[in-house]
């Protein structure tokens, strides 16, 4: 028996939503908490923003349901939905103000003209534009835009804002301080946010959970922690950025342990992964900071020790980005050392060292 | 026209004359014909004497006052219709796919590239034989739209794919159904292409002889159906007072145009 609390905001059930010669959504299944930020990440053409505008109603679904507050909208046409969309381009209507663009939804709404006006004001008020009433939107910066779109959407209140890549168009400096802006008005107006991005960065520092597609099908979803220190597939390794991703078949097992062998002759230690799903383990990835580098007199005994090669050193102010070639299987590794450290072991190019890092570091990959 | 140093004197003198050449032949037509209508000559063929009295009788001359009234009625009609269904037509094109689409296209651009005599004279046999339309206000008008919505379609069809769609989808997100988006979004974005098919399509209906001649009929008169009938009873100035007419407006208006854009500019800066 589901009570009232436990209830999604957003449930998604089986949907399907082919286009020809494609299916861009493939019987995806999830639910969104209310008042919580879920983000669909992964690359171009993916689904993700095809979801989106299934939510919105902005398109038809060909097989399954959406739900918003427990209730089926598959027939519902957007204006009649509950929820609002920022769109990738913003769509702030050109030839009206400030005022008049976030007055448009309430005018729909038939909301009389004293109330617009206290709603718009108090809506800049929290986006912190103050008196850009009369303002056209070509005469305003980018970021400046980003907030109108978003007074624009929440001054409707909506059950659920739905975000198309909102910060795409902005530059990096200007991303970083827009996501976290975001956040603080999500914070402060507890409203749920469906939030699509193809960037890894932007969705660990946005999201409450992650959802990653690919083609069309949900990969894995998690909180950003998950994501990020235990990607379940080497595609989502590969997509967040992990940089040792090793592929290998399992050859031994036991004591809570797995032992894979890779292509090149590496024999690693990962620890068990008991809910596989029936997926076969493909290989393990390890992040480049778990990674520890020894003098070779430190032996070869124990468990995922490596001989090596230090190829390339690169500065990168608090660790130092190490490329290292293993032998016998000439596979690349990248560590970071910190600085620090570095300064005592006192590592260069050239230099055979010892690879280590613990079987708990071994992050096991699926398929 | 600044030849470079090296050209000489001789290159300058060529391209003056060039050029004043040019103007002469377009304007010296213009120049006669706004002269000799105020010429007494009752041909106004040569000049004997000031007066305004063909201006008198355009004005109390029946047949050009009903000529000028029809002309800017079907002109008027003519834009309004084909703008609509022009709109609509290049929302269709542009957003929807279905069979037959090339076909459409390639229909929509016959009228545009057909000669004007083959037109007149298809519609002519088109609405005597096959559809019984009237030949008059009715046949003038359905022809004057058949070639003018076309021109509308491509040029609010260019108009199309520079505004940014997501505006639509935007209204439809923000509570507005698919009228109020169409009368509060999509018309005010179209409104360049509106106008600048209206600017096209007035002129162009309101000057048509070719067409029209062949869909008129005996009882309906536009004005440049009656020019072109006065003139094969000889020249007249009354032709004369009308084409100054239609100088001299666009004339002032033109100036008057400028003058409000180095207005706004100077402004602006």
């Amino acid at each position: 028996m589901e009570n009232r609390e436990s209830m999604p905001c957003l449930e998604l059930r089986e949907v399907v939503k082919r286009f020809p010669g494609l299916i861009a959504v493939n019987h995806v299944s999830l639910k969104v908490e209310t008042g919580k930020v879920f983000t669909l990440l992964g690359p171009s053409g993916c689904g993700k923003t095809t979801t989106l505008r299934l939510v919105a109603g902005l398109e038809t679904l060909d097989e399954g349901d959406v739900l918003i507050d427990g209730k089926v909208v598959n027939d519902v046409p957007p204006y009649k939905r509950d929820c609002s969309t920022i769109f990738q381009t913003l769509a702030l209507f050109p030839h009206m103000t400030v005022e008049q663009n976030i007055a448009y939804g309430l005018e729909r709404r038939k909301v009389p003209r004293s109330e617009i006006r206290k709603r718009v004001g108090e809506m800049l008020e929290l986006v912190e534009l103050p008196g850009m009433e009369k303002r056209r939107p070509n005469q305003l910066s980018g970021g400046q835009r980003q907030r109108v779109a978003l007074a624009r959407s929440l001054v409707l209140k909506p059950k659920i804002l739905l975000l198309d890549e909102p910060l795409a168009s902005l530059d990096r400096k200007l991303r970083k301080e827009m996501q976290v802006e975001l956040k603080r008005i999500q914070r402060e107006v507890g409203i749920t946010f469906l939030y699509v991005t193809h960037d890894q960065k932007e969705a660990l520092a946005v999201s409450d959970t992650i959802a990653v597609m690919r083609e069309g099908k949900l990969e894995q979803v998690g909180v950003p922690q998950e994501i990020y220190e235990t990607p379940r597939t080497k595609f989502i390794a590969d997509f967040m950025g992990a940089a040792n991703i090793l592929s290998g078949k399992v050859i031994a097992s036991g004591h809570g342990k797995v032992q894979l062998e890779t292509e090149g002759g590496l024999r690693i230690i990962a620890l068990e992964n008991r809910n596989r799903g029936g997926k076969v383990i493909a290989g393990i990835s390890v992040h480049p900071e778990l990674i520890e580098l020894l003098p070779l007199d430190a032996g070869l005994e124990g468990e995922n020790r490596f001989k090596g090669r230090i190829i390339e050193m690169i500065y990168q102010g608090d660790f130092i980005e190490t490329k290292i070639s293993l032998a016998p299987a000439g596979v690349l590794i990248t560590a970071h050392v910190p600085s620090r450290l570095q300064t005592v072991t006192q590592f260069s190019p050239g230099e055979e060292v010892l690879v280590h890092w613990s079987p708990s570091s071994s992050n096991i990959l699926l398929e | 026209m600044k030849p470079s140093n090296r050209t000489g004197i001789m290159g300058r003198i060529v391209a003056r004359v060039l050029l004043a050449l040019g103007y002469v032949f377009i304007w010296a037509p213009v120049i006669v014909l706004v002269l000799f209508s105020f010429s007494r000559n009752k041909f106004g063929l040569w000049w004997e004497g000031f007066t305004l009295q063909w201006y008198a009788e355009l004005l109390t001359n029946a047949k050009v006052g009903q000529a000028l009234q029809t002309s800017l009625i079907v002109a008027a009609v003519a834009v309004v219709v084909s703008t609509a269904l022009g709109t609509l037509a290049a929302y269709g094109l542009y957003k929807y796919r279905f069979r037959g689409k090339k076909a459409v296209r390639i229909g929509l651009l016959l009228p545009i590239v057909m000669p004007p005599v083959v037109i007149g004279a298809a519609l002519l046999a088109f609405f005597s034989k096959v559809i019984r339309i009237p030949l008059g206000y009715p046949s003038i008008l359905i022809a004057h739209i058949s070639f003018s919505v076309p021109l509308a379609t491509f040029v609010i069809l260019g108009r199309m794919a520079r505004i940014d769609w997501s505006l639509e989808e935007a209204s439809a997100d923000l509570g507005a159904d698919t009228l109020t988006t169409w009368r509060k979004i999509i018309v005010p974005l179209l409104l360049p292409g509106i106008i600048a098919s209206a600017a096209l399509i007035f002129p162009w209906s309101f000057d048509d002889v070719t067409v029209t001649f062949f869909v008129a009929g005996t009882g309906t008169m536009t004005l440049p159906l009656y020019i072109f009938s006065r003139i094969r009873a000889g020249p007249s100035p009354i032709i004369n007072a009308i084409g100054m007419i239609f100088v001299a407006l666009p004339t002032i208006g033109l100036v008057l145009w400028t003058m409000l854009q180095s207005r706004v500019s100077g402004k602006k800066r």
